[in-house]
């Protein structure tokens, strides 16, 4: 050999180099720019210059409307990754320990959506909620007798939180799989063997053991729901109005860009919140239970 | 081991997993369902069957130009998602760096930034260096949300390679870079071609990110059938929705012969 080789550290920063500069330069930079619009002054004419100011801010959690959006937001990611892990549990539990073949059935069939644009999931269940008697939900429910007058879903946040139920079940459920199929099967037996029913077994062993998984799907469908755009937007209408659809209208209604930036920031908040702050608390939980039996 | 869900508990868990499924797919049969309705508006029950909608929305030239700006979106933004993705999941598995967890977290950042924002930070650099080209915004955009999920596919698939079979080949003499392409690279082709296939499907869906990027001339699928959807109530819009549900379905299909699903979706 002629030359010395390299060392592998510098090999290893040249093949990362070119996936980094891209994400600096157009994500990172951009990114600091949007969000620095949100402590800067906008002029009559729309330039965005000093002085500092934290009006906009001020603004989001002074104003009752503003202040409204931002609880609702935070109100249906919560309900949603709440339901979400509900309807979760059982397709995971088929597909860590069903039968192979209702296993992989299912993980086809709750996996797909996932590929299927949001757009046209979310016209969909346009379709399914519809407030007039033409919509599915309403039709099912006068074919049941029910009564004549049809119930009022669309353009609430209830139709937003159905709606992204649907959309994030996949990510719920992928992680949930993973970490059941990761608990040791003789512990649920010894339980069973011990006289504990079958749903007593599932609360005091499978459902803890089951956590870490639980844990990562409530991580992403919370901050996924949080920072969503398209179902607020087209099912939740202006009682479900969200920090998505409202970032939206500063920009492309009011013109306000050191809004727009505020409510930005307020979103990557949540969303850096929802993903460190879970983290570090499922590790401290962890720590604490350690450190307890330990003590013991 | 046999199966786990036996007895009263197994049957009521089946019983609910098969409601949970019926919740997934409603939404979606029922947009199929009406795409096939003679009737004016898109409403339930869908009336008689026509394949009417379907010819009119294929013939329809707006809509052949979005397939094709989505089509060639989506192959750009993945053929630039493995050039830089790839090299980039090779480096952090296989070679010491310095940082590697932070360089990591950096290059699945794009997953935490809700994409609404990305799109619109994006939107404003471009204006700022006075680049007012949509195909070019919406092809750097659609990069920065495929590049993460390729990274993540691509490093899954190198976890579970045999390392002992790289470290024989280094030790027998072979070059770092015939290791890689003789070796390595043998052994994770299922999880490339699923990665790449998963940036495909990422970008054809794409919509809160083209919706700042585009403009009348450069418009994806997805930008395309919200427009429609605030002009046109007929079932047409159903029949573009069927066509993509379509595209997935044999994605997943795709993904399943490929790696198997579970393993395209690195769990």
């Amino acid at each position: 050999m002629t030359s010395r080789p390299l060392p592998r550290s510098v090999v290893g920063l040249a093949l990362l180099l070119p996936a980094l500069i891209f994400l600096v330069v157009f994500l990172v930079l951009p990114s600091v720019i949007l969000l620095s619009y949100g402590v800067l002054t906008q002029s009559q004419g729309g330039d965005i210059s000093l002085p500092l100011t934290m009006g906009s801010y001020e603004r989001l959690v002074v104003s009752e409307t503003y202040r409204r959006v931002v609880l609702l937001t935070l109100r249906v990611a919560l309900v949603t990754s709440l339901f979400t892990a509900l309807l979760a549990y059982p397709a995971a539990m088929v597909i860590a320990y069903g039968k192979p073949i209702f296993s992989r059935i299912t993980m086809i069939l709750v996996v797909a959506p996932l590929v299927v644009s949001v757009i046209v999931r979310t016209y969909g269940w346009q379709l399914m909620l519809n407030n007039s008697p033409t919509g599915v939900l309403n039709w099912m429910l006068h074919a049941l007798g029910t009564g004549p007058t049809p119930v009022r879903v669309l353009y609430t946040e209830w139709a937003t939180v159905i709606a992204s139920v649907h959309v994030f079940l996949p990510l719920m459920v992928l992680p949930l799989s993973a970490s059941l199929g990761r608990i040791n099967p003789s512990l649920n037996e010894a339980a069973r063997i011990l006289g504990a029913p079958a749903w007593r077994a599932f609360l005091r062993v499978t459902l803890p053991l089951s956590l870490p998984g639980l844990v990562a799907g409530v991580t992403i469908v919370f901050s996924l729901t949080a920072g969503s755009y398209v179902t607020p937007q087209m099912l939740g209408g202006t009682r479900g109005l969200m920090l998505g659809v409202l970032l939206e209208q500063q920009i492309n209604t009011s013109f306000d860009w050191p809004m727009a930036a505020a409510i930005a920031g307020v979103m990557v908040v949540i969303a850096l919140a929802a993903n460190v702050g879970v983290g570090w608390l499922a590790e401290r939980h962890a720590l604490v239970r350690a450190q307890r039996s330990g003590a013991r | 081991m046999a199966s786990r869900l036996s007895g009263g508990g197994g049957l009521v868990t089946y019983l609910l997993a098969a409601a949970v499924l019926v919740f997934v797919l409603a939404p979606l049969a029922v947009v199929v369902a009406v795409s096939f309705s003679t009737a004016p508006l898109a409403i339930f029950p869908p009336v008689g069957f026509t394949t009417s909608w379907y010819e009119e929305v294929l013939a329809n030239d707006e809509f052949q130009s979005a397939f094709i700006v989505s089509v060639t979106l989506a192959v750009c933004s993945t053929i630039t998602s493995f050039v830089l993705g790839m090299p980039a999941a090779y480096a952090l598995n296989r070679w010491n760096v310095p940082g590697s967890r932070a360089i990591e977290a950096m290059l699945l950042s794009p997953f935490i930034m809700p994409i609404l924002i990305t799109g619109l930070a994006l939107l404003q650099f471009m204006a700022m260096l006075k680049l007012r080209d949509a195909a070019l915004g919406l092809f750097i955009g659609h990069v920065l949300v495929t590049l993460p999920y390729l990274v993540r596919t691509v490093t899954a698939s190198l976890k579970q390679v045999d390392r002992s079979l790289e470290e024989a080949a280094l030790t027998l003499g072979a070059p770092p870079w015939k290791v890689f392409t003789k070796v390595t690279v043998p052994q994770i082709v299922p999880g490339i071609a699923a990665g790449c296939l998963f940036c495909f499907m990422v970008s054809f869906d794409e919509f809160p990110l083209s919706f700042w990027l585009s403009n009348a001339e450069t418009m994806p699928l997805p930008i395309f059938l919200q427009n429609s959807m605030t002009k046109v109530f007929d079932p047409s819009i159903a029949a573009i929705s069927s066509l993509m549900i379509l595209t997935a379905a044999a994605a997943v299909i795709g993904l399943e012969k490929l790696v198997g699903l579970r393993r395209a979706m690195s769990v």
